[in-house]
């Protein structure tokens, strides 16, 4: 079972005393926690890898953690920085091999749910942009193929995916965390 | 190795590396800028003079209406960015915009009366002999409240780069500008509207483009 708020809250405040052993059931608890933010978020071979990243982060700033307030919260913004920051990133890495991919090749409920909450992103992109990165990113085709399927210039399917991403990274950036 | 043995082992580092630490305090980011405000007013009035004449009624209701808008868009801002310096979800203050917006009623007016005033032509008023000074000098003062919140952003963990690094601008730009106002005896409505109202967008389009690599984390 997961830690509650309180629990969080009390071992939080242990850690930033230097407590290891709070702090060792602390990181714990927050990595399951972070597992169940992520699954919904990224494809299942990536959520390991981000859960790490939000540790460390959570580690590194821990100082930044107000006992007046709550924890969960917290650590749901850290989640959300590191999860655009990594959105960035994937994206940024020209030929980098695509993150849904991933996803696809787990094909289990977490990648289904990936997939979800990626759609509904996608709708709320114009449709052009959405088909660019679609084609692109989730289905690996070239730049060339996709101008092809798409009938869109090799030009714009650039342009698209280049102001489709950014604005993804926005939206999701704007995105309370749930 | 696999995934769990991975964290463990990443969570044991971490444990063990975990010294006591002093929380970050939203009202020391407060502080830090302020005491930047006060040393940027007080370097301004040792190397051009404070003006002593704003105390004898010798200022203008523009002088007081612009400083009044340029401290209530520094507090304003500065309250939005030492909020959203510590990690948290919730909806964000509106104030900086609305605030900016209010200053932006001073360099519309000003226009409006340098184009409607026949016996001035608009470029004599647009820049006076001063302009340049004024607007260098404002813009040095920002650099030193930027600095001040850029040093406390670094400490802290804003989550939202963009938005900081605007906030940051206005903060520094507004404050910086009202620092150097203690030493302008030119207190007309072109020159305050125009020439002390400019480094407030200078500086929040400069710090938007400067300061998010500063407190990436």
């Amino acid at each position: 079972m997961l830690a509650d708020e309180a629990t969080f809250a009390r071992l939080m405040a242990a850690m930033q005393q230097g407590d290891r052993a709070a702090a060792n059931v602390l990181l714990t608890e927050a990595g399951l926690w972070l597992e169940r933010y992520f699954r919904r978020r990224v494809p299942p071979g990536q959520v390991d890898d981000l859960v790490q990243e939000v540790l460390i982060a959570l580690h590194a700033k821990r100082a930044s953690w107000d006992p007046a307030r709550p924890f969960l919260p917290w650590l749901a913004a850290i989640a959300r920085y590191r999860w655009v920051d990594h959105l960035r990133r994937v994206y940024r890495e020209a030929g980098e091999a695509l993150e849904e991919d991933a996803g696809a090749q787990d094909s289990g409920e977490d990648g289904v749910l990936a997939r979800l909450s990626l759609d509904r992103l996608f709708a709320r992109l114009p449709s052009g942009q959405a088909q660019a990165i679609e084609l692109v990113k989730i289905e690996g085709l070239s730049i060339e193929e996709a101008s092809l399927r798409s009938g869109q210039s090799e030009s714009l399917v650039k342009v698209n995916i280049h102001r489709g991403l950014k604005k993804l990274a926005a939206l999701v950036e704007k995105a309370e965390p749930t | 190795m696999n995934e769990q043995t991975s964290r463990a082992e990443l969570i044991a580092a971490l444990a063990e590396n975990c010294a006591p630490v002093r929380r970050v305090r939203s009202w020391e980011g407060t502080a830090l800028i302020i005491a930047a405000t006060g040393a940027a007013a007080m370097g301004a009035s040792a190397v051009y003079g404070f003006w002593h004449g704003m105390f004898a009624g010798e200022a203008s209701a523009f002088f007081w209406i612009t400083n009044a808008l340029l401290a209530l868009l520094g507090g304003a801002s500065t309250a939005a960015l030492v909020a959203g310096a510590l990690p948290q979800v919730g909806p964000r203050t509106a104030a900086p915009v609305w605030t900016l917006a209010l200053l932006g009623v001073l360099p519309a007016g000003a226009l409006i009366a340098l184009v409607l005033q026949p016996e001035v032509h608009l470029h004599e008023g647009l820049a006076d002999a001063n302009a340049l000074h004024c607007l260098s000098s404002a813009l040095a003062a920002a650099l030193v409240v930027a600095i001040a919140a850029v040093l406390f952003l670094r400490r802290a963990a804003p989550v939202a780069l963009e938005r900081q690094a605007w906030l940051t601008g206005l903060a520094a730009g507004a404050f910086g500008t009202l620092a150097f106002d203690l030493t302008c005896p030119l207190d007309g409505m072109a020159h305050l509207g125009l020439w002390h109202v400019l480094p407030v967008p200078l500086a929040a389009l400069a710090a938007r483009v400067i300061v998010p690599p500063l407190i990436r984390w």
